[in-house]
This record gives C-alpha cells, sequence and structure tokens, in this order.
C-alpha cells in the first residue's frame, strides 16, 4: 500500500477539522460515516436553531457578550455573518430568552468542536491503522 | 416564497416569551438530550437504532438523575444554612 506523505496526512486531518467546522458532521461524512453525521448534523443544527428562535440571532453578540461568541463560533463560520449583522446592537433580547439561547447556541458550538476533534482523530487512526492491516 | 423566506427569517429576529419561574427549567431537558446524542454519535463503535437509543436514553437518565441531586443537595444545604 502507498504511505501517504507526513505533509499530505497533516493536510487531511486539516481538511476533516475545517470541513467539520463549516458543516456540522461533514468531516464524518468525508471519513465515510454518513449515518454519524446525520446524526451529528440534525443534533448540533437543532440545538442552535432551537438557540435562536428562543433568543433571536441577538445572542450571539460578538462585542457585548465575547465568551459565548467564541463558543457559538466553533458551530460554522455563518455565526460570523451573524455576529457582523448583530454588532450594530440591532436585534436586542434580555433576560431568560437571551439566557436560554446563548446555553443553546454555546452548547451546540462546544459539541461541535467535540466533533470536529472526534473526526480528525478517527481520520488519523484510519490513516495510520488501515482496515484489514 | 417571498413571504414564507420573510416569515421563517422574522422568527429568528424576535425573541420568545420566556417567563422566570420552575417550569423554564425543563429548557434543560432537549438540552440534555442533544448533549446525550451527539456525545453517544462519537463514542459508539458502530451506530445501529436498538444501541444508539438505549444508550442515548442511559446517558440521558444518568444527566438528568444527577442535576436532580445536585438540586436537592443544594437546596438542603441552602435549608440549613437558612433555616
Amino acid at each position: 500500500m502507498v504511505r501517504l506523505s507526513k505533509e499530505n496526512h497533516v493536510l487531511f486531518l486539516l481538511i476533516v477539522g475545517l470541513l467539520g467546522w463549516l458543516v456540522p458532521g461533514a468531516g464524518h461524512f468525508l471519513l465515510k460515516e454518513k449515518i454519524r453525521a446525520i446524526i451529528i448534523f440534525a443534533t448540533i443544527t437543532l440545538t442552535f436553531c432551537t438557540g435562536l428562535y428562543v433568543g433571536s440571532i441577538g445572542v450571539i453578540d460578538p462585542i457585548g457578550a465575547k465568551p459565548w461568541y467564541v463558543a457559538q463560533i466553533m458551530n460554522s463560520p455563518m455565526v460570523a455573518v451573524l455576529g457582523h449583522l448583530t454588532a450594530g446592537g440591532g436585534f436586542p433580547v434580555y433576560g431568560k430568552p437571551n439566557e436560554i439561547g446563548q446555553i443553546y447556541t454555546s452548547v451546540a458550538g462546544l459539541l461541535n468542536l467535540l466533533c470536529i476533534v472526534n473526526a480528525v482523530y478517527w481520520a488519523h487512526l484510519q490513516r495510520i491503522e488501515p482496515a484489514g492491516e | 416564497m417571498s413571504i414564507i423566506a420573510d416569515f421563517v427569517i422574522a422568527t429568528f429576529t424576535a425573541p420568545q416569551h420566556v417567563q422566570t419561574n420552575p417550569q423554564s427549567m425543563l429548557w434543560l431537558l432537549p438540552l440534555v438530550a442533544a448533549i446525550a446524542v451527539a456525545y453517544k454519535a462519537t463514542k459508539l463503535p458502530t451506530i445501529t437504532a436498538a444501541i444508539f437509543l438505549k444508550e442515548v436514553a442511559v446517558l440521558f437518565g444518568s444527566i438528568v438523575i444527577f442535576i436532580i441531586i445536585t438540586a436537592l443537595v443544594l437546596y438542603a444545604l441552602a435549608w440549613l444554612i437558612t433555616v
């Protein structure tokens, strides 16, 4: 079997991680783990959208709630677009809806981070221990 | 199509009304379910519907029971301090 060079291996891991960040579950999809990818995509997207539904896109606040934003941006780069929209303070949200929305969207982001790390780890294992060897 | 799109976008631009009462604690249940599903999706070596649902249910129950125990301990501590 032709072994990939170390640089190609690192590049592949980077692609898996980046895909998992662009679309939740896409990293696993690339590794031909389709059921896992669908479950991850549905769970993270639903959790994130529930947070946005309860608290509105105002819960994504890159200026006033930076620590939450760091966790939220793990969902997808799309969060940065939403953050750009809300940065002017046009979508104010306070109290319980803000609290629940921030928790849901941030937990969704942290779950996606877990899935990205998992996909990269699996990609690493697949390359160094190909099936059947 | 445009009206539907506007309606969907509008849904996400205004917050919902959520009261601060004991029932609002139930908002943790969907979150716990999401955590259990995503965690088990990454940890199980092979995914079949029966095994996956069983594992998710066990983790979901474990987390909820642990939260209830923690809440009871904190409630008892608060009661002891304030009595």
